[in-house]
């Protein structure tokens, strides 16, 4: 037969046909469920301990029938292996690249494959945690859930460190230069209107020879570093001690600096090691004093 | 008693990317007169033994783009008044029919002869797409690409595959093609310009896919007393074994292989092998994609779980004899991957396999999957007569 193409013809086609699928009773009751009240559903095989999403009335597993055991999932879930979609094609939900992904669904023992969206492509990885976005049209699809995006599951504060968390030797530290605003303004917050820190030409007669700040001023400096750094956020300080030993003039940069340098057992505290220098490295003040560490909250 | 069956010829097309002057059936046509030029088989139904008494052919019909696809073919296969099969499976499985309908006594000698033009739908991803149900997959676009992409990406974390790891099997799977004349269409490449190819679905690059293929591939099947009339080399069936998995991506574990391990655990069973290692000669698997290399073999038993990586980088593919066709990214249409893989393996083991002839097999194993991401794997293991 002739190998050469002339004389062949080729007819344009197309396979179309308007279609209506049946999704079962245990698949209408998901797909309602998920429309109307915004709920994932999955059913749980006892026999297999397993619970299944999609849902299905039979277990493939152990044949029996699991029909009316629904259990309600949540809306997050966990990805337990992704990939990016690059090529495109008409089917797609989205426009490539998107993620493509197994979520496992808080609940749920087998992952459905669903897309993400609102996470960068380089970020995405095993494990990470997503949540469902339901769509404002309903679809009557799994597309009821439009798309997952990444889910924020950190505590609205984190805490500092447990007891259990600390161990001596470790230390923070807060750093800032102590201005004439500073001081005046502690002067209003603590009714101490002293001349000595407020009228240059008094001070000149002090042994200081000019204003300087108030004590408690780079005192309060180890606020934040015991309150907010170690141990941290939820930290209670029942006692503080401190010796003063040099002033602190205006525009002097003060450090203020915690260590543990012990830990008590028996009440489950520390005692912390604190010192206050200057930009010359010179010590103006040092103490001690107790820390509670924070204890979980809101239970 | 069983009867046993022999692979008495086995006849393929040239593959290529679109043979778009040539009907189906007229590439089915060029196989059927080659087997029955090789074997001097027709179509005679009376005495049995005389002639083909089953065809079985396999096609789909969504690449066909219509129903009863085999309703096209009745003619081409000699089928008219005769008994007729289809296989809408991966085409390895229509060994399994005709292997049955002999081993049972019921036929003598049968026609298998699969064939496929994936290049006149629009897109390969579009027809597997429709694989997937309509309520839960194919609203998120799932197709088999995609469905590879996340197993490939789930394989490679769990056996530490490179991207060169997979660029190497390109290449070596594109040199292997080079050899074979019914490939040889594909050009070869280098590992740098597989890594520079596009990416599909992550990890998968565009020349780690399978080439879109047209072409077809049969052979004839006979019971033993006749396979040895019919030629002095038949090849026989010592056993097959298949495993459907879980239809749900969730409900399985991608990268354990458990159909695969399955099938295989029920062909060697039945082929009596106990060390497939050391046992068989030469495989030939159907790596649709190019992690699929390692991990089917993996899934084959023939390396411990996770070691995917070590075996390649020991030179286990040219070791085990793997793949010396090309395998299936050499370019074999979707569903007639592992028909010509067992085609392939017998002519391996006929000694017939010309510049691609991996020295003197006496045992492999063709291998067939289909569905999204393996979920359905054959195996067939084959012994020189």
């Amino acid at each position: 037969m002739s190998k050469s193409s002339e004389d062949c013809h080729v007819v344009e086609g197309k396979l179309a046909l308007p279609y209506q699928y049946f999704a079962g009773r245990t698949g209408s009751r998901f797909l309602i469920s998920l429309r109307d009240e915004k709920k994932i559903m999955g059913i749980r095989c006892e026999t297999c301990d397993t619970v299944f999403v999609p849902p299905r009335q039979t277990c493939e597993r152990c044949f029996s029938d699991i029909s009316d055991n629904w259990v309600a999932l949540g809306n997050k879930g966990t990805v337990t292996g992704y990939t990016i979609i690059r090529y495109e094609e008409p089917h797609q939900p989205v426009k490539p690249p998107y993620i493509l992904a197994q979520i496992k669904l808080d609940g749920a023992d087998t992952p459905i494959t669903h897309i993400i969206k609102g996470m960068p492509l380089s970020k995405i990885k095993t494990g990470a945690r997503v949540k469902a976005i339901f769509a404002k049209k309903p679809t009557s699809s799994i597309r009821d859930i439009e798309y997952f995006r990444p889910s924020d599951d950190r505590p609205a504060f984190e805490l500092g460190y447990t007891y259990d968390e600390l161990e001596v030797g470790m230390s923070a530290s807060f750093t800032k230069t102590i201005s004439e605003s500073d001081v005046y303004l502690f002067a209003g917050i603590s009714g101490d209107f002293n001349p000595m820190h407020l009228n240059e030409e008094f001070a000149k007669l002090t042994p200081f020879g000019t204003r300087i700040a108030h004590g408690a001023l780079p005192q309060s400096l180890i606020a934040p570093v015991l309150g907010m750094k170690l141990p941290g956020l939820g930290t209670v300080i029942p006692e503080i001690t401190v010796r003063f030993r040099k002033p602190t003039y205006f525009g002097d940069t003060i450090t203020a600096t915690g260590e543990i340098i012990e830990m008590i057992e028996k009440r489950r505290w520390v005692r912390m090691e604190l010192r206050w220098t200057n930009q010359k490295e010179e010590l103006v003040a040092e103490g001690s004093c107790l820390a509670i560490p924070p204890m979980p909250m809101g239970k | 008693m069983a009867r046993k069956v022999g692979i008495c010829a086995v006849a393929q097309t040239n593959w290529e990317r679109d043979r778009w002057q040539d009907r189906f059936q007229g590439m089915a046509l060029e196989v059927v007169e080659s087997l029955q030029a090789q074997t001097g088989l027709t179509f005679t139904r009376h005495e049995p033994g005389e002639g083909i008494d089953m065809s079985v052919s396999v096609s789909d019909d969504v690449f066909d783009a219509r129903t009863i696809s085999d309703n096209a073919m009745t003619d081409v296969l000699g089928a008219h008044f005769g008994c007729e099969e289809k296989v809408a499976q991966e085409g390895i499985q229509a060994i399994y029919y005709g292997l049955a309908a002999i081993a049972s006594g019921h036929h003598d000698i049968v026609l298998v002869l699969g064939h496929c033009k994936e290049s006149q739908g629009k897109s390969r991803n579009m027809v597997t797409h429709l694989a997937f149900d309509p309520f839960y997959t194919r609203p998120v676009g799932m197709d088999f690409c995609a469905a590879a992409g996340l197993q490939a990406m789930a394989y490679g974390e769990k056996s530490n595959l490179t991207d060169e790891h997979l660029a190497r099997i390109v290449v070596r799977a594109r040199e292997n093609a080079a050899k074979n004349p019914h490939t040889s269409g594909l050009e070869t490449v280098t590992e740098k310009q597989v890594l520079e190819s596009k990416m599909l679905a992550d990890p998968i690059r565009e020349l780690h896919a399978y080439p879109v293929s047209d072409g077809a591939v049969g052979m004839i099947l006979a019971a033993e007393d006749i396979a040895k009339k019919i030629t002095d080399k038949p090849v026989w069936i010592k056993g097959v074994g298949n495993c459907m998995d879980s239809f749900f991506l969730g409900d399985r574990d991608l990268t354990a292989n458990v159909a695969l391990r399955k099938a295989a655990e029920r062909a060697y069973g039945r082929a009596g092998i106990n060390n497939p290692a050391k046992e068989l000669d030469l495989f030939e698997v159907s790596d649709q994609y190019a992690y699929q290399l390692p991990m089917w073999m993996e899934g084959l038993g023939l390396f411990d779980e996770s070691r995917g990586a070590a075996w390649l980088d020991e030179g286990g593919p040219e070791k085990m004899n793997v793949n010396p066709s090309g395998g299936m990214l050499a370019g074999n249409a979707l569903l007639l991957g592992g028909l010509v893989r067992a085609a392939e393996a017998t002519l391996q083991l006929k000694g017939e396999a010309g510049d691609r002839q991996a020295g003197h097999p006496k045992t492999a194993l063709a291998h067939g999957v289909m569905g999204p991401a393996g979920q359905f794997h054959s195996v067939v293991i084959l012994e020189q007569g």
